[in-house]
């Protein structure tokens, strides 16, 4: 995609450039940027003999392991996201207006969550499954294992398709009936119609989706780790963790963050110009397709997998928290886990999350604006910067503030400050994507009517700007708010002694083994992020 | 003194190769109303912009009654200039009412009314405003629930209600249906009259600056190429781009003489100053050309345009040359009839050097 600026055909020029804005703007991308430089430069300054080491014995596994754990996390979420999209959008599926909103929410449980409950469910030893086989049966049946590749490509999948469902949802929901209609007319048939019209108008919804699971994957800690698979992510965390190598975890940093610069530089030049999924004013949706007797057997497939994501990890989740409220003995180890009690972590999750949110949000608009109201290559420049944060996987944001927080501003070190700065620079993103589509949306000339008015662009921001596009910051808040709640490996690499939050806590538990004192925690992890999740779904037109 | 004054101003932008606005120079006596019309791209919104201050200019100057507004080495911020600006998109404020949309205004820091208002004298001053523009009933609504015309009204009222020196319309029918343009044009004209406003109004429709403007400013390539009265920028066209973006002029080809113009249709007995034999084009209209059922002719009918109330004929001359006639509809020609054209112009048509390329 070519980045330069087209000569307008009509000569609309914005005020003049504000200094003020651009200092701001510049500053806010200086603070985003650090961090990426600073793993490349430990990562190529990093002892030779230490890279030639790794380039024999770990860098090309892992980078198979990687790649194909992406490669299929990403085509499965694509199938069963399109295909999803499809039956509750475009088909007569019964019961469609709540398979809408169960197919969304598996974004409220994080994968780990999900690896936990698998593992618990699963586990070829002591897991609840086999043991009810073998209890039923009278001798040990075989289960497939949870652990490895398709245990976690499983497990990643399940948790991550509903970003391709929602956006590739969207798409179909705001693909006008008139487009199949006049392919139609022009003599093509309905699977022609499909393919040819209908699925090539999704590309963009298709592809923002793929990215996003796959920088997810790339980024993943959790699941991974649980179930033995591992990728770049486990790799450098054990690094860190276990044996303080900094030098290696540089290094395999440097090449992961490549790798999801190079995902995030696919997208971009796949996706193009190609952004056509606006809703019209006169829109009127495609109409339904009738099933006809595959309905049953769709319905069963939906429920399946709703089941699986969604129905089963609450339930499961739901009576484990019962059992360990119900057991004195639980209960007293699940509210007093090491030197504080769980209404400690969970404000600890809250306002780190809270003041994420609130920071990311502030720091994006000023970028945001710029290159909303001054586009040219610099100021598209900036915004590309903020993107940044989404091809950084948590490992590598936690080593680089380790690194930099130790150099240059000791006394940042082990605070839940750098904690915060983890969560705002990984989620930065988010914020600044909300922060450009809200800022779009508002017309210049309503500045320009404040400014002829008699007010001062101060005034014009908090009278006319701020008022209009608080809705959409509110939205972008919520997304990097839900984001913190759930992460995990920056948390514990990052955090001071003795600091847990929800997630901390639910990972400690569980990586010892004890699945129900994990579950209260677990559960309320879920249904605190179910409530911005579903702040930012009823924005959306599908959940109206 | 002149309630508006632009000298010599010029604006480049960047990517463009040419100047946006190169060199305009005009003025406004208060109460007069002066329509900027010509095609998109022309540099009458940039123009407008910059007399605004939403933009700033690369040299020249503006002064808005009698303080400098804009220079090389001044540059009044927008909210200092006293002006009042409606937007082509009206730019109404979807988080407030209609009637803090015109209070809005009201309650500013504006330089010529630095005492500010009290809060009941806000409250008249709305109130007479949307009486004025017939919103009075509204005041309570959002502007997604009015209509294209209410929010017209709405927008005008919000420019009004600071009492501006100088009000800026930036083709503010254009996002309406046709006929509610004719109706709310003509609503508008009257009030900006009744409120005796100094106005500086863009359009590209000529129509519509013809009836607007108490003068027109007729812009082409950044360029003032005509300024005047309606009827003189109509009948007197300067140059041959006035001629035919104001009323779609048909040019036809002619040699100058000393008793007149020599065209294919006749002779024109029109005295003017041009060399001998020099080659000219003549700027005729429609309601200029007259034509009578002839075989022995020099035209053929090519086309007819039924209007209503008459017709549009299309004669193609024997050397090809296009012209186009009125008839009124009692009388009907059939296409492809042999007629005798001449001028009827009952004044003295726009003549032009014609410039060999």
């Amino acid at each position: 995609m070519s980045l330069t600026t087209k000569p307008l055909s009509f000569p609309f020029k914005p005020l003049p450039f504000s200094p003020r804005l651009a200092l701001a703007a510049g500053l806010v991308a200086f603070f985003v940027a650090v961090p990426l430089m600073y793993i490349f430069i430990r990562a190529l300054g990093a002892n030779p003999e230490d890279w030639l080491r790794l380039l024999q014995t770990r860098i090309w596994r892992l980078m198979g392991n990687t790649l194909t754990l992406v490669a299929a996390v990403t085509s499965g979420a694509l199938v069963i996201g399109v295909g999803m999209a499809w039956l509750t959008e475009r088909t007569d599926l019964p019961g469609r207006k709540a398979f809408r909103w169960m197919l969304a929410l598996p974004l409220a449980i994080p994968a780990y969550i999900g690896a936990i409950l698998h593992l618990a469910l699963l586990r070829p030893r002591g897991g609840i499954i086999p043991q009810w086989l073998e209890s039923a049966f009278g001798f040990p049946i075989p289960t497939p294992s949870p652990l490895g590749f398709w245990g976690a490509a499983f497990i990643l999948t399940m948790f991550m398709f509903p970003y391709v469902y929602l956006l590739s949802g969207a798409a179909f929901r705001s693909q006008h009936a008139m487009y199949e209609e006049a392919s139609r007319a022009l003599g093509r048939s309905p699977w022609q119609t499909f393919w040819q019209v209908t699925l090539p108008a999704l590309r963009p919804g298709l592809l923002a989706g793929a990215l996003l699971v796959a920088l997810d994957v790339l980024a993943e800690y959790g699941t991974v780790a649980l179930l033995r698979y591992e990728t770049f992510s486990s790799a450098i965390f054990a690094q860190l963790y276990g044996r303080y190598d900094r030098s290696a975890a540089s290094i395999l940093s440097g090449v992961l963050v490549s790798l999801a610069m190079l995902v995030l530089w696919a997208e971009i030049k796949l996706q193009g110009q190609a952004r056509f999924t606006q809703m019209e004013s006169n829109w009127r949706p495609a109409p339904l397709v009738p099933l006809g007797r595959w309905k049953f057997l769709a319905l069963l497939l939906t429920l399946g997998l709703v089941s699986v994501s969604l129905l089963i990890p609450l339930l499961v989740l739901l009576v484990w928290s019962g059992q360990a409220i119900l057991n004195p003995e639980l209960l007293a180890q699940v509210f007093r886990a090491g030197s504080q009690g769980f209404a400690r972590f969970a404000w600890n999750s809250l306002w780190t999350s809270a003041l994420a949110a609130l920071l990311a949000v502030t720091l994006s608009l000023p970028v945001a604006r710029l290159s909303a109201r001054y586009p040219s290559r610099l100021t598209r420049f900036l915004a590309r910067l903020c993107q940044v944060g989404y091809a950084i996987p948590g490992v590598v944001i936690a080593l680089s503030l380790v690194l930099l927080v130790n150099r240059f501003i000791p006394a940042l070190y082990a605070t839940p400050f750098v904690v915060v700065i983890a969560y705002v620079l990984r989620h930065m993103p988010q914020a600044a994507r909300a922060s450009e589509s809200a800022l779009g949306q508002v017309s210049a000339s309503l500045e320009e009517a404040s400014r002829t008015l008699g007010r001062t662009s101060l005034q014009t921001l908090f009278q006319v700007t701020l008022p209009l596009i608080t809705p959409g910051l509110l939205a972008g808040g919520a997304l990097v708010f839900l984001t913190s709640l759930k992460e995990l490996p920056a948390t514990l690499l990052l955090r001071p002694a003795g600091f847990d939050t929800l997630a901390v806590r639910v990972w400690v538990w569980a990586s010892d083994g004890f699945y129900i004192q994990a579950a209260p925690a677990a559960l309320l992890l879920v249904l605190v992020s179910g409530l911005p999740l579903s702040f930012l779904l009823r924005r959306e037109q599908m959940f109206r | 003194m002149k309630t508006l004054e632009v000298q010599n101003l010029t604006k480049r932008f960047v990517a463009a190769p040419h100047p946006a606005v190169n060199n305009v120079s005009f003025a406004l006596e208060d109460g007069e109303i002066l329509a900027l019309v010509g095609p998109s791209g022309c540099g009458k919104t940039t123009t407008l912009r910059l007399v605004a201050g939403l933009d700033r200019p690369d040299s020249g100057s503006i002064t808005i009654n009698g303080s400098l507004a804009a220079s090389e080495s001044r540059f009044l911020p927008p909210e200092k200039r006293g002006v009042g600006l409606v937007f082509q998109d009206h730019a109404l404020f979807p988080h407030l009412t209609v009637f803090d949309n015109v209070a809005f205004g009201l309650h500013g820091c504006r330089a010529t009314s630095r005492q500010g208002r009290k809060r009941d004298e806000i409250q008249t001053t709305v109130s007479d405003m949307l009486r004025l523009v017939g919103m009075d009933s509204l005041t309570k609504r959002y502007p997604h629930a009015l209509s294209g015309g209410e929010r017209q009204r709405v927008a005008l009222a919000r420019a009004l209600a600071p009492r501006p020196v100088l009000v800026l319309m930036d083709e503010p029918f254009s996002s309406l249906d046709a006929d509610m343009r004719l109706e709310m044009r003509e609503q508008v004209r009257d009030i900006l009259k009744a409120m005796q406003s100094t106005v500086v109004f863009v359009t590209h429709d000529q129509e519509e600056a013809l009836f607007m403007g108490d003068r027109l400013a007729v812009f082409q390539r950044g360029q003032i190429e005509q300024i005047g009265a309606p009827e003189e920028i109509f009948h007197a066209s300067a140059t041959r781009f006035v001629a035919e973006f104001m009323g779609d002029s048909d040019f036809l080809p002619g040699l100058a003489r000393l008793e007149g113009i020599e065209t294919e249709i006749g002779l024109l007995p029109q005295t003017n100053s041009l060399p001998h034999a020099a080659q000219v084009e003549v700027a005729v209209r429609a309601d200029d050309i007259d034509f009578i059922p002839d075989e022995s002719g020099n035209a053929t009918i090519a086309a007819r345009f039924f209007r209503g109330a008459f017709n549009v004929y299309r004669l193609r001359l024997d050397s090809g040359q296009i012209l186009h006639a009125f008839k009124e509809h009692t009388q009907l020609l059939r296409v492809g009839a042999r007629v005798r054209a001449r001028v009827s112009a009952g004044h003295p048509l726009a003549v032009f050097q014609k410039i060999n390329s």
